[in-house]
């Protein structure tokens, strides 16, 4: 039973680490909460679920569902966060709020508000390992968010774009200085971070089988409160508080109350913002 | 058609009392909330259950009030070791949590929420009539303007103000800032509780839905569209906010993407809003 729920609160976890991994990236770079990170999750999961209906082919379907969460990532670095560049930060994040509320009744109208399921059987046997049982679904959600990590790391320390975006979220006037693209910076950054969300999401859609308008703004959320957790700008912390987060809530919803489930994470984020602010990882702020 | 219109009028009364007592934690003392709709709800709940135990409306609808006020203490304590954004998510974090508590509380009635609220009743007699009600919103509408107006121009007001602007600076001029970082929750929970008093006696009828998030961001937008720390900005937001969704009722289906348009587009190009004078960027001060 305690394995299980580990097991399970891994699956969940390692999607929580990709969505907060976008945000703790854009924080990192922009020092702004981008609220509509969850959305982006959707856009990503809809796109992939609507091309799978259109051709039937998955091969065709996950590299659309991630190219329509970077479109939607582009747009919103585009129209609500560019402009506000260099303002205190209360007012990107309403700006992020409203664009939240906006894409997802946009999905709601283009979509429609009822819930798909994904039309291929993807299975869910598994196997026993000790005292839990896994699925093969749950194996690949974890060795693709693995995997993701993984190419988020070695793209971010051993590529010249990596190493740009790295100098512009140190000090980004001396990064400009020394000739680097600022722009082209946060560019990359919303493209990496939409990219991984767009990927939790399709993941999402195919382990719940369902997919709405409104499948983003819980995760979001608790994402957000992830990579608060293991400290907003650390990415190695994101993962961490992903995963930590996950565990906490299954257990949470196994031993303590299922009613209060989605309130751990929230519980989790208020204690992490009064007792530590910083963050298991975080270097201060 | 006339019962239409109070209706319209009572509940522009009502989020006017909310918007407004937002205004008082975001726009003069800085401390953004995403939670508001909690201490509505809470306020809502409050009323309900202690006038269907038995209590006069008057003890019922003080009480909702107060109790609302310490519940924004002890948000306080917590909350205000963060602040800007953070506190933003904080609060946030506790809507969220509030939300699921009268989702899941027995004595709030879960999901199905509280039906037969008893009505509001004044010199022994039930209010029934909508003029009627209308002046009871009216009147604590006022009495909550003239003393948020004192409080915004009295010495509390100004320190609020001096917090806001920089509050190293104002600790530096001796204030104490978290003593009046703690009053602007205290005094903004209290009017939101008694918003949710005279909610939950109008309608007779209240479930979580309505004090959820979506609501939060209403009164924000409100807010934020009349003006932060203007109280004539509130009134002309929630005004606004509340006729013209239910002029464009046909479009019904477009209101959330017209609220989430509207507050990106106002950060984008008024971030003071229709009353403020000054932007909010400049109240706030730039980031360093």
């Amino acid at each position: 039973m305690l394995f299980q729920q580990i097991i399970n609160g891994l699956v969940a976890g390692s999607v929580y680490a990709l969505v907060a991994l976008g945000y703790t990236m854009i924080f990192g770079i922009l020092g702004i909460v981008n609220f509509a990170q969850g959305e982006i999750y959707m856009f990503g999961a809809f796109g992939a679920i609507l091309t799978l209906n259109a051709t039937g082919s998955l091969a065709l379907a996950i590299p659309a569902g991630i190219l329509s969460a970077c479109i939607v990532g582009l747009l919103l670095e585009r129209f609500a966060f560019r402009p506000l560049r260099g303002m205190h930060p209360l007012i990107p994040l309403i700006s992020a709020i409203g664009a939240s509320i906006f894409l997802s009744s946009l999905a709601r109208l283009m979509f429609g508000p009822e819930d798909r399921s994904f039309p291929i059987d993807f299975g869910f046997e598994g196997f026993n390992l000790f005292s839990a049982y896994i699925t093969w679904l749950q194996l690949v959600i974890m060795a693709v968010s693995i995997i993701m990590m993984i190419l988020l790391w070695l793209f971010m320390n051993m590529s010249r774009h990596g190493k740009a975006v790295r100098a512009v979220a140190m000090d980004s006037d001396a990064a400009r200085l020394s000739g680097i693209n600022v722009n082209r910076a946060y560019v990359i950054v919303f493209l990496l971070g939409s990219a991984l969300s767009g990927v939790a999401g399709i993941l999402m859609a195919i382990y719940y089988n369902s997919t709405s308008p409104g499948m983003g703004t819980l995760p979001g959320l608790k994402a957000f409160s992830a990579a608060i957790l293991g400290g907003v700008g650390s990415i190695p912390g994101a993962i961490i508080g992903g995963l930590v987060l996950g565990i906490a809530e299954n257990l949470g919803a196994a031993y303590i109350s299922s009613n209060f489930k989605d309130a751990f994470a929230f519980i989790v984020l208020v204690l992490v913002l009064v007792i530590r602010p910083r963050g298991i990882l975080g270097s201060g702020r | 058609m006339s019962v239409y219109i109070f209706h319209i009028l009572i509940m522009t009364g009502i989020f006017a009392i909310l918007a407004l007592s937002l205004n008082i934690l975001a726009g003069f003392a800085g401390l953004v909330s995403l939670g508001h709709a909690a201490f509505f709800g809470i306020g809502a709940y409050l009323s309900s259950l202690l006038m269907i135990n038995g209590l006069g409306f008057i003890p019922a609808f003080l009480l909702s009030g107060g109790i609302t006020s310490i519940l924004g203490l002890t948000l306080a304590m917590p909350a205000l070791r963060v602040k800007d954004d953070y506190l933003a998510i904080v609060t946030l974090g506790f809507g969220i949590i509030m939300g699921l508590v009268f989702l899941n509380l027995e004595i709030t009635g879960g999901p199905d929420g509280l039906t037969g609220i008893p009505p509001v009743r004044l010199l022994g007699k039930p209010l029934y009539s909508k003029p009627g009600f209308l002046g009871l919103v009216s009147g604590i509408l006022a009495l909550m303007i003239a003393s948020t107006w004192m409080l915004k121009n009295s010495r509390i007001g100004r320190a609020w103000a001096a917090v806001r602007d920089n509050d190293t600076t104002a600790s530096f001029m001796g204030i104490n800032v978290y003593y009046y970082k703690t009053l602007a929750f205290i005094v903004s929970a209290f009017w939101a509780g008694l918003a949710g008093s005279l909610y939950a006696h109008y309608t007779a009828y209240i479930n979580p839905h309505t004090f959820g998030m979506h609501t939060s961001i209403q009164i924000l937008s409100m807010a934020v569209l009349g003006g932060l720390g203007s109280i004539a900005g509130s009134l002309i937001g929630a005004f606004l906010l509340t006729v013209l969704p239910e002029a464009l009722r046909k479009l019904a289906d477009y209101q959330d993407i017209f609220y989430g348009a509207l507050l990106v587009a106002l950060m984008v190009f008024r971030p003071q809003g229709i009353m403020g004078r000054v932007k909010i960027t400049d109240i706030f001060g730039r980031k360093s």
